[in-house]
């Protein structure tokens, strides 16, 4: 069999993920939790998880005429789809200009990959994500304008803008693998694996990185900043685990992959949770999921508290 | 659980096979309509003109490569005698009045080629008495004489058997002389190189049997072209030869170029010119001879209607064959969607084949089959080409979601409206009132696509798009198997099976066949890992 690799490696397969552990062990009911981001950032609130601020959100076309009064207010912001997938529709802000041009009033945004955006190109972005271009299934949706986060400097040398995420795969709250992400240039600043950014395997037990992937192809160096990728040792590496094994308890599904991001103030945040994680995560840990899921499956009737769910995994893997 | 899908599996598996066997065996019900060949209807009116009380007039006669079935000739003032003692039939009306109606006859034609390979060598010297009228060589004028010895000499002199003989004839015929119908001499067609049929086939068969070979002009009705089908489409007799080589009449036709073949759009009314001559020339008769296919289905569905009825079970009175025709075409198709169902689930779960959309790749498989498949490839290509250039073009002016898409479609029944009306081809959409129907929802589809273009770059939206081509086409392969698609729909129990196969599928836990590709680096890394700890 062509595949005797791929099993003897305990590689997760999406045939697999998708029968044996999404479809068992995620609720259907649930789902809306981790796939509207509104209704997200409402249950952290109520269990004390802490997201980046939500300063709006924007629910119809008619909000649309006076948005750019309300924006002008923030210094940076971030629009995102509630309900979108894989990063798409995502623009990050970083700067507000605004400027009088022959005594009109301009508003023009700067981009994180630094291209300028009129208001009312913005605009036109929202709406379109209102109508659901973004959206998982192509319904209607909402727009959220959130706070921007800021790098934490420990990612300097790893990031070329955009913000690394740290991606942690959660099976019945247990964390059972991680990696973070460094956007690249070819990423053009997003932490999604699939459109370019890179991801690095974290050891579970300390938080040190083990290996570096870039489209399913092993590297050493970041591309665009040359720095080697091994030897980054995140910090608050066991409160990161802790948030993300806690995010199990808040939504109740036993497949869960959490995006945490490390900010330079308020240490790890939850970005957003996601049902379907993917599974590059292996080929980044060049490491294959299904041992570490049976191992947990063991242990997973014993009804643990996320601290000693952690500790197990820091332990085991 | 898993005792309960096993169990569910099985049954709907073998359920329709248990069916199948059933009707086969216990209904004695065939498990496919019978194949038809496409088979001629044809209709010859002759008159006589003159007062006559009888007259003769040469029909079709079975034999080799000629099938003949339900044969009409209308009798009711009539007295019908058939001379078929030599190898042309001959029929001869008689009446008691002056004949001043056309008399018909109809019938059903098979006809097959025919077709003798390699001719060997003939050296013959004398034929059995029969032949000797073909050996007859009929008196000419002195020009015609002269013109037809000087050709002899030029081009036959030293060839030794006959076949080489016939073979250089025949080129001689076939490609120095065009046809012309204005030249009736032998001297005017042999020295202007134009000719009419008769006059090649004559020039032809006295040359043959001046040396000894024995030949025959061949009357014969060429069937009409697809595309001449036109109904009220009148034929003419033609002509041409058979020689009698190695034992053999081998049919050789110096006009449209067939050397010891016969195609099977040639109808042979008579096998011997000579005898039938005077009957057919228009001094003495009219005549006008019509055919057309009889079936271009090649699945007898009405004979299975027959056989389904007549079964009186269950599956007769629920037989689709009891529906009306167009609905029965409607469900033909219908019938294979969820074949083309499989081949998705299998190439989206096993091989992991990238699509737009869940459904998209049938959709596009409908439309290829409802039109062609070259025009359905280039109306697709247009359609995604329109939907990146609209979001090009549009994105100025920063339109909602639902109005763009709808120009989008708006966009596309245009282009299908322009192409009706300037195209001659016309033929890929009359007729065909759901043919666009599936690019019309696809095109709602190719929005995504230019923003995944502008999102996850060329590679990714490409690997797509090939991936929703590869399937609609694999897809359109499978329908395009005629049998296939009779046994569907002659046993739609299979529907029951084709859900056991999904769900097969779906249970399916393995890897895809892509996600050997994906994980690749991942094994090799691991290996050499595991090389350097050794």
């Amino acid at each position: 069999m062509i595949f005797r690799d791929l099993e003897a490696l305990g590689i997760l397969g999406i045939n697999n993920r998708v029968g044996r552990y999404i479809l068992r062990h995620n609720k259907r009911k649930n789902y809306p939790l981790v796939d509207n981001k509104v209704l997200t950032a409402e249950r952290a609130a109520a269990w004390g998880i802490a997201m980046p601020e939500n300063y709006m959100v924007v629910e119809n076309y008619g909000s649309l005429k006076n948005l750019h009064l309300k924006l002008q207010h923030y210094d940076s912001f971030v629009i995102k789809p509630a309900k979108g997938s894989q990063g798409n529709g995502i623009i990050v802000i970083k700067e507000i200009i605004k400027e009088v041009v022959n005594g009109e009033a301009r508003i023009l945004c700067r981009r994180s990959n630094d291209k300028l955006m009129e208001i009312d190109e913005v605009k036109h972005h929202i709406s379109g994500i209102l109508s659901g271009l973004y959206s998982m299934g192509g319904q209607s949706d909402l727009a959220i304008i959130q706070a921007k986060i800021d790098k934490h400097p420990i990612f300097d040398d790893y990031s070329y803008s955009g913000i690394p995420d740290i991606r942690v795969i959660v099976f019945e709250g247990f964390p059972v693998m991680s990696m973070v992400r460094l956007p690249t240039k070819s990423s053009d600043g997003r932490a999604n694996l699939h459109q370019g950014a890179i991801g690095a395997g974290l050891n579970l037990s300390n938080g040190w990185t083990n290996n570096a992937v870039i489209r399913n192809q092993v590297i050493d160096e970041h591309p665009d900043t040359g720095h080697k990728i091994s030897g980054l040792k995140l910090p608050y590496w066991r409160e990161i685990l802790e948030l993300a094994a806690h995010c199990y308890d808040m939504v109740e599904l036993g497949y869960l992959g959490a995006d945490i991001v490390l900010t330079p103030d308020k240490g790890p945040i939850m970005l957003e949770l996601n049902a379907r994680p993917g599974l590059g995560i292996q080929i980044a840990n060049l490491e294959g999921l299904v041992p570490r899921l049976e191992k947990i499956r063991e242990v997973a009737g014993q009804k643990l508290m996320a601290r000693e769910r952690v500790d197990f995994s820091m332990k085991n893997f | 659980m898993k005792k309960f899908i096993v169990l569910a599996t099985a049954l709907l598996i073998i359920l329709p096979i248990c069916m199948m066997t059933y009707k086969s065996q216990v209904l004695n019900l065939s498990l496919l309509p019978q194949m038809v060949d496409d088979v001629w209807n044809f209709h010859l009116s002759v008159k006589p003109k003159g007062e006559h009380r009888t007259f003769s007039f040469p029909i079709p006669r079975p034999g080799v490569g000629v099938k003949i079935s339900d044969e009409k000739l209308k009798s009711k003032d009539f007295e019908i005698f058939i001379d078929s003692s030599s190898d042309s039939n001959l029929a001869t009306w008689s009446s008691q009045k002056v004949i001043q109606n056309s008399v018909t006859y109809s019938a059903r034609i098979d006809l097959k080629p025919i077709v003798y390979k390699n001719i060997q060598k003939d050296f013959t010297e004398t034929y059995p008495k029969a032949l000797n009228k073909f050996l007859k060589t009929p008196d000419l004028n002195p020009e015609d004489e002269a013109a037809i010895a000087l050709l002899e000499t030029a081009i036959l002199e030293g060839t030794e058997d006959k076949t080489s003989l016939v073979r250089k004839l025949y080129y001689y015929v076939q490609e120095e002389i065009q046809r012309n119908i204005s030249n009736r001499t032998i001297q005017a067609t042999l020295s202007t190189g134009k000719g009419s049929p008769l006059i090649k086939a004559k020039i032809f068969n006295i040359m043959a049997r001046r040396k000894n070979i024995p030949s025959r002009i061949l009357v014969m009705v060429r069937m009409p072209e697809k595309i001449e089908q036109a109904e009220d489409q009148k034929l003419r007799f033609t002509f041409a030869n058979e020689v009698f080589l190695n034992n053999k009449w081998i049919p050789i036709d110096t006009n449209r170029g067939h050397f010891g073949e016969r195609p099977d759009n040639f109808l042979v009314m008579h096998r011997n010119f000579d005898d039938v001559e005077k009957l057919l020339s228009k001094k003495n008769v009219s005549y006008s001879i019509q055919a057309d296919r009889a079936r271009i289905n090649r699945y007898n569905r009405a004979e299975y209607k027959k056989e389904v009825v007549r079964s009186d079970s269950i599956f007769g009175r629920f037989s689709l064959y009891r529906l009306p025709l167009p609905m029965q075409t409607m469900f033909t198709t219908i019938l294979l969607i969820p074949l083309g169902t499989l081949v998705l689930a299998l190439a989206r779960n096993l091989i992991g084949i990238p699509t737009f959309g869940i459904f998209t790749p049938i959709l596009l498989t409908l439309f290829f089959r409802e039109t062609s498949f070259g025009f359905g490839l280039l109306f697709f290509g247009v359609v995604v080409l329109v939907g990146i250039l609209e979001r090009y073009v549009l994105d100025k002016f920063y339109l909602l979601a639902v109005p763009r898409l709808s120009i989008i479609l708006t966009l596309i029944i245009l282009l299908m409206i322009s192409y009706s009306l300037f195209s001659s081809d016309i033929s890929v959409i009359s007729q065909k009132h759901l043919a666009f129907f599936p690019i019309v929802i696809v095109a709602t589809n190719i929005e995504r696509l230019s923003i995944m273009l502008a999102e996850e770059g060329l590679i990714n939206t490409s690997k797509t798009l090939i991936g929703t081509l590869i399937i609609a086409i694999l897809g359109y392969l499978l329908f395009s198997i005629p049998v296939l698609e009779m046994f569907m729909f002659t046993n739609p129990e299979m529907l029951f099976a084709i859900i056991g196969i999904l769900i097969l599928i779906g249970k399916y836990k393995g890897y895809r066949l892509s996600e050997f590709i994906r994980f690749r680096d991942l094994v090799r890394q691991k290996n050499k890992l595991k090389a350097r700890l050794k």
